[in-house]
């Protein structure tokens, strides 16, 4: 039996900002095309399971970190800078340009599937984000269209 | 996204008492034509 509780979790991913049409959009950072909506929640589905998503010994739902320092992990092993004239890269590496990218903070709900490292949700909405290599245009864009606060990073 | 091993994983429910969603936008009134006075 699972543990009931009624607070959402938080926790940290990453997404691509694309266009679709004239507006940017949230897009999954590992399934290509998958946009995410505005002002509803986004449902975790799966090719084989439908809408039971997140299920137990399969790999689909909504994946976020424990921490940012982790979504800040991926963000630099995606751009490959991982080191610096032989030390460790400790700051947000720089993105291609024209390709923003959204860290941020993602509230998780529904049935979690929770790992050492992170989650897998059925339900998700960003919480708060950090846009790298965008600018102020593209931040306040989401901010209208998300409806939370974004910041230029 | 490596959240760490199946072999750790334990299942959750939250549900709460209102979804962590924004409300819709709000609708923009129509811009009228302006009125002679």
């Amino acid at each position: 039996m699972s543990e009931l509780s009624t607070e959402p979790i938080r926790g940290w991913r990453l997404w691509h900002v694309r266009l679709h049409g004239d507006e940017h959009r949230l897009e999954s950072f590992t399934m290509h095309h998958v946009s995410w909506p505005a002002r509803s929640r986004f449902e975790a589905s799966c090719p084989v399971h439908r809408g039971g998503a997140p299920v137990d010994g399969h790999e689909c739902g909504i994946y976020a970190f424990r921490t940012r320092a982790l979504a800040e992990e991926l963000l630099r092993r995606y751009t490959g800078v991982r080191h610096c004239y032989g030390r460790e890269y400790k700051e947000l590496p720089p993105v291609r340009q024209g390709r923003p990218i959204a860290l941020g903070s993602v509230s998780l709900w529904g049935r979690i599937l929770v790992r050492e490292r992170g989650f897998r949700a059925q339900y998700a909405y960003p919480y708060e984000l950090f846009l790298i290599g965008g600018d102020d245009q593209i931040a306040r864009e989401l901010r209208g269209r998300y409806a939370v606060d974004v910041f230029c990073i | 996204m490596d959240i760490g091993v199946p072999e750790t994983e334990r299942e959750i429910e939250i549900a709460p008492l209102e979804e962590p969603v924004p409300g819709p936008a709000p609708v923009e009134a129509p811009v009228g034509e302006p009125v002679p006075a």
